[in-house]
Formats: structure tokens, sequence, C-alpha cells
């Protein structure tokens, strides 16, 4: 079973909606792990402020932010192997490392149902 | 009639809340009914955990968050959990372990994310839970005493811990937004402890201080209801400043009089069936152990001899700082200072007084217990009002963010979108956009802005640093207004600070503090304003001309500090209420 780690960059949070913009990217990410986790597909990701111990064990990722600095981040490794840097994957590339179509991976819900916030 | 507070007689339990409205003397209180706990041979700690507390001007030493003894009172330990201080030990716990490992430039990414708003809250609440668990502290105190923030923090702190349970258990996709604790798990038992402290009668009592007047005891209501509401059930009500009866035929003795039982017999339902206690007005300020020791004593007879030997500096009232203000042509006008010295009130007469000239003038307030709307009734005149309300302020950055991204997103996805979105920080983000806009409005109007409590405020000031960096560093669609507020509010030319105070030590010594971290920011203060002073009241009873005295060398004191922009406001028997007795103060000569 193929694998995927991805180690993002020192963040707050996974959507970076804490951040004073929202990146659609870090949501179409957000997205398309929660898709490959469903899949039970072997897939994991890091966030360096929260959990920095992944990031010294991987020896990989070590080397990388010892050469190259935070920039590097995020950095994607697919079954241990360095496939991708300083950004992260479209979904055409995730399609290629995981066999699952694209389509799927931003599958959009057949019945939509509508949010409501609650305000506490 | 209430009976006298008497700390011996009615604090029982190990954990004791002090909480009210900033001003109405909490920390005071706080502080005697711990001295005469500790007196009696309890052992006693005393927490502060205000962002802006003043437990070290009380005691006139340095604290830290950890527990220090207090010399001058045998068996009183005390204790001051500055969130910022929190912060560089949280930080500084998590990145030791990294040094030398990772590269400098990683360590300082990961110290970077570690200074938001989240961290803040994080850590301020960890060791909040902390004091409020700790078994080695239980078995060493008779007694924890919190004297917490004002009113509006205190009830996020406190509903922090079943709010944060809830959101634990309904956390599904593992890496939220508490990023920064990720083993948050690991201490839900904590959490769960923390919760159940805080609704036991035998461990946990919450003191509502107050003072005899309208908007105190409407503060003290919604607190004893929100708290009511979330489990805090074993409350009680002191009522600060009672003045007994006045002899004398003094105006300004009879009139305060008459407010306080006013305000007393029309008390909210919801504190009708406390049980209520009174501290009576005294004749001094409360500052150092010796009157701490006093407060809870019969009342000395305070004699005339301590009349006025010097009169206090002449000084301009409100009028002559809305000339300059006018003159100067300001755009952008704060009311700053500790809660309760009648920021909102100084923000709505500068804002009465510019309109009468014909400027076309923006009131708002950030201040979560904003009473705006009771201060001005249904007719605001010329003046339009807003308020920057968090809750609602959240919720609109909610929806907007969601509406964003619902194309991109399936129902799952949008439900992790929105779990993050509930995490501590988006209401800080939320609320300084809603601050950005204000300002924004200054193009057309004149923006006067009634800022929230010190703390606050500065924790607000605080990020909106936090936030430039990642604006400058962010690719994404920034707002115009957000990118421009910085400069605007450091342009002496387009924005003015007006710092309100009473000429009493502590929220002089809180401006003081606020003056030096606004200079940090790079902001100067053009104004100060002595609000209700009774030294200018020209009152003559006994009680209240003894604190008319004690005034005096205060107001030198702001006015040397203040370069001799100072303005006074004398205090007035009647509640200020309506545009027409806002307008009276706008013209006091």
């Amino acid at each position: 079973m193929k694998s995927i780690e991805i180690y993002d960059p020192a963040m707050c949070c996974s959507t970076g909606v804490c951040g004073p913009v929202v990146d659609p990217e870090l949501i179409r990410i957000s997205a398309v792990v929660h898709h490959l986790k469903k899949k039970e597909f072997n897939v994991s990701r890091y966030n360096l402020t929260s959990e920095p111990d992944a990031f010294v064990v991987n020896h990989v990722i070590k080397q990388l932010l010892t050469d190259e600095g935070p920039d590097v981040l995020p950095v994607i490794l697919l079954d241990g192997q360095l496939v991708k840097k300083q950004s992260y994957p479209s979904n055409e590339e995730l399609e290629e490392w995981t066999g699952i179509p694209a389509s799927e991976l931003t599958q959009k819900p057949k019945v939509r149902i509508e949010l409501k916030l609650k305000s506490k | 009639m209430s009976t006298r507070f008497d700390p011996l007689a009615i604090l029982r339990t190990p954990y004791l809340f002090f909480t009210g409205k900033g001003g109405v003397g909490k920390t005071s209180t706080a502080c005697a009914a711990a001295v005469a706990l500790a007196d009696s041979g309890k052992r006693v700690l005393l927490v502060s955990t205000d962002p802006a507390s003043n437990l070290q001007d009380v005691f006139g030493m340095e604290l830290s968050n950890h527990p220090a003894a207090i010399e001058s009172v045998p068996n009183l330990f005390a204790a001051n959990l500055d969130p910022e201080m929190a912060v560089e030990e949280y930080k500084a716990k998590v990145v030791a372990p990294y040094r030398g490992i990772l590269p400098d430039s990683v360590i300082s990414t990961m110290e970077e994310q570690l200074s938001g708003a989240c961290t803040v809250e994080i850590a301020a609440f960890d060791e909040f839970t902390t004091l409020l668990t700790g078994e080695q502290l239980r078995s060493q105190f008779d007694h924890i005493l919190f004297d917490t923030a004002p009113t509006g923090h205190t009830l996020r702190l406190l509903q922090l811990p079943a709010a944060w349970n809830g959101f634990l258990e309904e956390s599904t996709h593992g890496a939220s937004c508490l990023g920064p604790l990720a083993g948050l798990e690991r201490k839900k038992d904590v959490y769960e402890q923390a919760v159940r402290t805080l609704s036991d009668h035998l461990e946990t009592t919450l003191v509502l201080v107050t003072r005899p007047d309208r908007t105190p005891l409407l503060e003290a209501a919604r607190a004893a209801q929100e708290l009511r509401e979330i489990g805090v059930t074993h409350q009680i009500m002191i009522v600060n400043g009672l003045l007994q009866k006045p002899e004398s035929e003094d105006p300004i003795s009879s009139g305060l009089y008459e407010r306080q039982q006013t305000a007393l017999r029309e008390m909210p339902e919801a504190l009708t069936n406390l049980s209520v206690f009174h501290i009576p007005l005294v004749a001094f300020n409360i500052l150092g152990v010796a009157s701490m020791r006093q407060l809870f004593k019969p009342t000395e007879p305070v004699s005339l001899e301590a009349a006025l030997k010097e009169a206090p500096p002449r000084l301009p009232s409100l009028s002559a700082l809305i000339d300059d203000v006018e003159q100067a042509g300001i755009r952008i006008l704060f009311t700053m200072g500790k809660g309760g010295v009648g920021k909102t009130t100084v923000a709505s007469a500068l804002a009465v007084g510019l309109a009468e000239r014909g400027h076309n003038v923006h009131l708002s307030t950030t201040d979560p217990a904003a009473h705006i709307e009771t201060l001005f009734g249904t007719d605001a005149g010329l003046i339009s009002l807003s308020r920057i309300d968090p809750k609602a302020e959240v919720d609109q950055y909610r929806q907007e963010v969601i509406n964003q991204n619902a194309e991109l997103l399936d129902e799952e996805g949008l439900a992790v979108l929105e779990e993050d979105l509930r995490s501590p920080c988006t209401e800080e983000i939320a609320v300084f956009r809603a601050f950005a806009e204000l300002v924004e409005r200054s193009q057309d109007q004149i923006v006067v802005i009634d800022t929230a409590p010190t703390g606050h405020t500065l924790l607000l000031l605080d990020a909106s640093e936090e936030y430039h960096k990642e604006v400058a560093r962010s690719t994404g669609l920034v707002p115009d207004s957000v990118r421009k507020l910085l400069p605007r509010l450091r342009n002496a030319k387009e924005t003015a600070v007006v710092i309100v105070t009473l000429a009493e030590a502590t929220p002089f010594y809180e401006a003081s503090r606020l003056e030096e971290d606004l200079k940090r920011a790079e902001i100067s203060v053009r104004w100060w304003t002595i609000n209700q002073s009774l030294a200018a009241s020209g009152t003559e009873e006994p009680v209240l001309k003894g604190r008319a005295v004690a005034e005096v060398p205060w107001i030198r004191e702001i006015n040397k500090r203040a370069g001799g922009q100072t303005v006074i406001i004398p205090w007035r028997p009647k509640e200020i209420r309506g545009v027409e007795q806002l307008t009276e103060l706008a013209h006091l000569h």
C-alpha cells in the first residue's frame, strides 16, 4: 500500500482560516486529504507548529530543512521519497500517485445540505 | 437592608471567584478579603487573571505567574496570570527541545505561529485550569481567590472549559485550529475536573462585585445569569461603596445617596434571590495593606480638618478638548482607559459636541459591555451609532468564509472548515476586520471609538501587529482598510487618543501603562481626561470630602504626566442619560 506524507509549514490550523485571508489552496488540500482518508488511503499530514517531532524524526525532512530552511515547506513524500517541495500537489499529481481519479478526490456530494451555522 | 460584608463569616469555599464590571472595586475587595482571611490564620493564594492586572500596584511589588509570598501579610501568596508572560513560557517550552536540532530559521517560523491569538488564549487557559485543578495547590492553600478580569473576559475564560470540552468531543479530523495544543485530548480530564470544580457548591463561590449604580448592577445581573447557565450556581453579591444616609444638606452627597438607593430598589430580577452584602463607602483609597485592613472595620469618623488645604489645579473642561480636536482636523478619535472610568460617556459627549458643531460623526464601541444604546436612548440626533459585537462579527466572518468555499467543498469538507472556524483565534481576526472597516469610515465622518477595557485593547492592538506581519507575507486579497489601518492610527494629524482616568491610583497606573504600550506601537496620546472628579464637584459631605482630598495629588500627577493636556469632568449626582445631558457635559466650562 502506497503512502503519502504531507509536511506543512508552521501553521495555526490546517485549513488556514485563522490567517488574515483564507487560502483556497489549503482548503483544497484539507478536502483532498479528507477524501483520501475516507478511501482508506494511507495519508498523513504534519504541522510544524504542533508536531515538530515528525520533522525531526524523518531524515529526509530534517535534511531538507537544514539545507534549504523553512521555505522548503510544504514537502510531500510518496512512500518515503521526496516527490514535491515548496507547494502542494495538484489534483492530477495526486491522481498519478494514488491511482484514484482526480474527480473522486474533489468529489461533490450528490445531495447538498444547507449548512446552518449555529451562533451560540 | 443587606448585611455588611465580613469575609471570615461569608467566604467558606476553597475557590473564590470575584467578578464584576471594571471599576467597581473588584481587585480591592478581593485583595482586602484575601488579607482578612490570611490574617485569621488561613493560608491564602490570590490570583489575577486580568490581562491588565493591577495586583502589583495594590501590593507594591512585582508579581509573576508563580505564587510569591506577600511580605507584609503572613500566609498570603499572590500570582499574576499575565497572558503575555504565559505565552512566552509556553513558547519556550514548545520550542526548546528543537533548538540546535532544527535550523534557527525553522525555529523562528514556529515561534511566529506560536505568537498568535490562539496561543495567548491557550496558554492563559492552560495556566488557569492548572490552578483550578492542581492537587498540590489545593493542599497547600485553604483558599484560592481569583481576582478575575472584567466581566466579558471572565465569562469567556469560565466558559472555555465547557466550550472546549464540546469542541474536543465533536472534533473529527484531529488537526484542527487548536494545533498549538496538539496534546489537548490528553488534558481532557483536567478540563472536565475544572468544570466540575466550578459548579460544585462546596468548592466554588462566585462573588459578584458591583456598585450601587444602575449600569454595574445590570452588568452583575448579566454575569450572574450567564454563569448560572454554565453551571456556576453558587453566587453571592457584594455591593461596594454604599453611602450611609448623609446628615448634612450637601447636594452632592444627597444626590449620590438617592441615586444609590434608587438603583438598589430597581435592582434587576436576576439578582434579587442572591445573598447580598455591602461594603460602605470609605473616605480613603484602597492602596497598600494598611488600607485593606481598614476596609472591613467600622469607618473612623472623618474630621473636617482633612479639608482641602490646597485647591486642586484649575483644569479646562471637555469643551477645550472638543475645540482642539476640531481645529486640528482630527478624523479618528479614541477614548481609552481602564474599564469603568466612563470611556463610553466621554466618547459619547465628544461625539455629541462635535456633531453639534456641524460635523458628521460616527460613534462606535468595541466594549463587550457596551451601553451606548442605553446612554443615548432612541434619539442619537445627527450621530450614527454602531457597535463591534465580537459574537456577531465572528458569525459574519464564518458565514463569509463558508460561502466563499461552498463551491469547492463537499459537506464534510465544509464541516471540517466550520470546525476550524470555531477556534478562539477566529474571533480576534473577525473583530480586527470590523475594526479596520470602522476606521475606514473616517473618510466621510469623524469616527469616535470607545475602545474595550485596557487589557483587551492591548491584545487587540498586539494582534493587529501580528496581523500586519501576516498581511505582508500573504498573497491573498487583503482588504485595503486593513492595509492602511496601522499607518493611519500612527498619524497624529488624523488620529487622536484621549486617555480617560479617575483621580485615583489604580486607574492612573493602568492608564500610564496603557500610554507606554501605545508609545511602543508608535501611537501618541493627545489628551488626558479626569472623569467623575469629586474634588471638582465642590462636595462638603465628610466621606466624599475625604475622597476629594485624596484626589488632589493624583490630579497633579496626571496633569504632569499629560504635560498640561488635561481636562477635568466634575462628578455629577445624576446619572448621565440622553443627548441633552451629554450636550451639557460637552458644554461644561
